[in-house]
């Protein structure tokens, strides 16, 4: 017989503390025939006595574990080794002063190794911390909010929540690492959205069971913002705002963020406009033998500040012996700093079996639609084995197309395509 | 010749794709409290009457099973409430399914009051007072002169959610509610108590009295039973549900089927469910 009955663990402990006492009795039983009335009656005061402590205690404990069961702790560890085309065993010496580079790609190393740790103080409020420990071993906040739930509601349909968190922009963002089918998100997530999460207030609303929108306003430039990470140069604040429409077998959305960045030079700052629209959309389908596939598509386009329009613009000079000045270089257009840009990606991922998962995407990312060479496009194909309920096996293949300035004007795809070997344990 | 980067990327995929999958291991069900008994009732004679077939139940709440559904630790969730939206995100992120809901049994959420209680009925609106912490004392219902004891559940007890929500509207219960680990202590504590009042299946209902509710204040009092279950008149009826990942196949669907079968729902009317119809 396998079907095991439910049994709550207070109850099988005063059950067993009963049948002690049953146990303990019966020699005296046997010792005072005269008696046995007595004896019985005394017996069963008793154990009526130790059931009612027993109770007591049990209630006290409850009330402290109810106090536990508030707190909780999640997390996972990405443990990988890759192996790149670019690799070698050489460390050169380069540039001007000179800089170790390493040369090797094919190396182990973590991911990420994150922990969460979630207080739901009551069902109305809520607090989140949210730490990283990966990749350089230096541990970083990524995650610190509170969350305010509705109480008119039944299944709290509108929440505020106020600190550290992701843009709501998209949908590679608003899906964990843990569960995202391939190692790494799209380029133009990556580049849009570095560290994927930004400061400010952001407001949750489930209009109906198949309509939810977030609007927020944040600080702009992200966490990994390089000149701003933890500021906000202008006093006005980034919207950000998304929509998604799900039938459960299609949904469909729209964000749309809008702010302004800052380009700090000595001297009058530039201020380009940032402007993000995105769309994206999954189709859910069942193929019979398989399993649950998905199709899925995001498009970006907008207006943003340019990392390589930077990198030509503007330079450091040296002014006098201990100070430098950050100017732009004579005759550049400051108009120039920010670009027309454009990415996205398409992603099938098919379930085969209950236990394992083949991916396919192809994304591109294109910084300045104006100009040629500067494309990103990627072909990545992925297989994603569960090992149980908490441990996946992954490995992947990134074929990167990218162009590099070659000879006499001519350019060329760098070898650079990229294995990666993965295993991811979630707690 | 050496192959391609790509021939050799391809190989490698081919290759992982031929492991094997996990072999067999009979059904394992998981999940609501309410359930269990049923649970195991259906899974005892279906065994008997299946030689080879191992279904394996346990309890843990309708939340429990709900997450052991979605980490792939259990092919058959019972739950006595409908999956959260959110749920079957979290379902849909790990299997691209949002799942498959089969109700499979109705029960009617009694309320339960110690055999010497006078208080014979008492409204929705009554029962959310006493819950939420404005009644506290039998006589503003028209029982006797004494306080209130109050037993709930746990917050991972579909039964809580479904009370919550009905009930309270989603408001939050009395700080002075005792939570309790499962129905059945909650039947014990109230069995034991003059003044207590709890909630939970039918089924457990020994030992204890049921109130009949009423869901104004003038309509007429209902007791849980199979008519004014299956007709939806009792207030506090609701559908009791298998959840999968997927439409059911080979050992899964003839279990499933059994369960939904006259013998299967004959079953459940034994145990002190409803048939679904």
């Amino acid at each position: 017989m396998t079907a095991r009955p439910a049994s709550p663990w207070p109850w099988r402990a005063a059950a067993s503390c009963v049948l002690a006492t049953a146990l303990h009795a019966a020699p005296v039983h046997a010792q005072a025939d005269a008696d046995t009335t007595a004896t019985a009656s005394i017996s069963r005061e008793e154990v009526h006595a130790l059931l009612e402590g027993l109770t007591e205690q049990l209630l006290g404990l409850q009330a402290e574990t109810d106090k536990l069961r508030k707190i909780k702790l999640s997390g996972y560890v990405q443990a990988r080794f890759e192996v790149s085309e670019a690799s070698s065993d050489s460390v050169r010496v380069s540039g001007s002063p000179a800089a170790l580079t390493v040369a090797n790609q094919s190396r182990f190393f973590i991911r990420r190794g994150r922990i969460k740790l979630t207080y739901d103080s009551s069902p109305r409020s809520q607090g989140v911390v949210y730490f990283d420990g990966g990749q350089d071993r230096t541990v970083r906040l990524l995650e610190a909010y509170v969350t305010l739930k509705d109480w008119w509601t039944p299944m709290q349909d509108h929440q505020l929540t106020i600190g550290q968190f992701n843009v709501p922009f998209g949908f590679e963002i608003e899906r964990s690492s843990a569960t995202r089918e391939l190692p790494e998100r799209s380029r133009a997530e990556n580049v849009l959205f570095s560290g994927e999460r930004d400061r400010g207030i952001k407001l949750e609303d489930q209009w109906t069971p198949k309509l939810r929108t977030v609007v927020a306003l944040l600080n702009g430039g992200g966490v990994n913002d390089p000149d701003f990470a933890n500021t906000d140069p202008t006093r006005g604040k980034d919207f950000v705002g998304r929509a998604r429409w799900s039938e459960g077998w299609l949904d469909v959305a729209g964000s749309y963020a809008f702010g302004r960045d800052v380009v700090p030079l000595s001297g009058p700052d530039v201020w380009p406009t940032r402007e993000r629209i995105g769309v994206d959309a999954q189709w859910f389908f069942t193929l019979p033998r398989l399993g649950g596939g998905s199709l899925s598509a995001e498009g970006y386009l907008g207006h943003d500040t340019n990392a390589d329009s930077l990198r030509t613009l503007v330079q450091t000079v040296n002014v006098s012996a201990t100070q430098q000045a950050r100017l732009l270089r004579p005759g550049a257009d400051a108009s120039h700093l920010a670009t027309d840009f454009q990415g996205g990606y398409v992603m099938w991922v098919q379930g085969v079996g209950e236990w394992a998962q083949a991916v396919v995407r192809h994304d591109r990312y294109d910084p300045n639609v104006d100009m040629d060479h500067d494309q990103y496009a990627r072909w990545s194909l992925g297989l994603n084995l569960f090992y149980d309920g908490n441990t996946r096996l992954s490995v992947s293949y990134d074929d990167i197309r990218t162009e590099v300035a070659a000879t006499a004007g001519r350019f060329a795809d760098p070898h650079d395509n990229l294995w990666t070997f993965q295993v991811q344990h979630r707690f | 010749m050496r192959p391609s980067r790509h021939a050799r990327a391809a190989v490698l995929f081919t290759l992982l794709a031929a492991v094997p999958s996990h072999a067999g291991r009979g059904i394992t069900v998981k999940g609501s409290d309410t359930m269990v008994i049923l649970g195991q009732r259906w899974a005892e004679t279906y065994m008997n009457q299946n030689a080879g077939q191992v279904v394996m139940v346990t309890g843990g709440g309708s939340g429990t099973g709900i997450a052991a559904l979605i980490n792939g630790t259990t092919d058959v969730c019972q739950s006595s409430r409908a999956m959260k939206p959110d749920e079957k995100l979290k379902l849909r992120d790990r299997f691209q399914t949002t799942g498959i809901e089969i109700p499979v049994a109705k029960d009617g959420l009694a309320v339960y009051v110690h055999t010497s209680n006078p208080v014979r009925e008492l409204s929705l609106e009554q029962l959310r007072g006493i819950y939420m912490g404005t009644i506290t004392n039998w006589k503003q219902v028209g029982g006797s002169e004494a306080t209130i004891i109050l037993y709930s559940r746990e917050n991972n007890s579909g039964t809580y959610v479904f009370f919550k929500d009905v009930v309270l509207g989603g408001r939050d219960f009395s700080p002075r509610a005792q939570t309790l680990p499962g129905t059945a202590a909650v039947v014990n504590a109230v069995s034991k108590d003059a003044n207590g009042i709890g909630y939970g299946g039918g089924a457990y209902a020994k030992g204890v009295r049921e109130v009949a509710l009423k869901r104004t204040a003038t309509a007429p009092a209902v007791l849980p039973d199979v008519k004014t279950v299956q007709d939806g008149s009792y207030p506090l009826s609701r559908p009791l549900y298998f959840y999968l990942r997927k439409k059911p196949e080979g050992d899964v669907r003839r279990f499933v089927d059994w369960v939904l079968s006259d013998a299967g729902q004959q079953l459940a009317t034994q145990v002190g469910y409803f048939p679904l119809r």
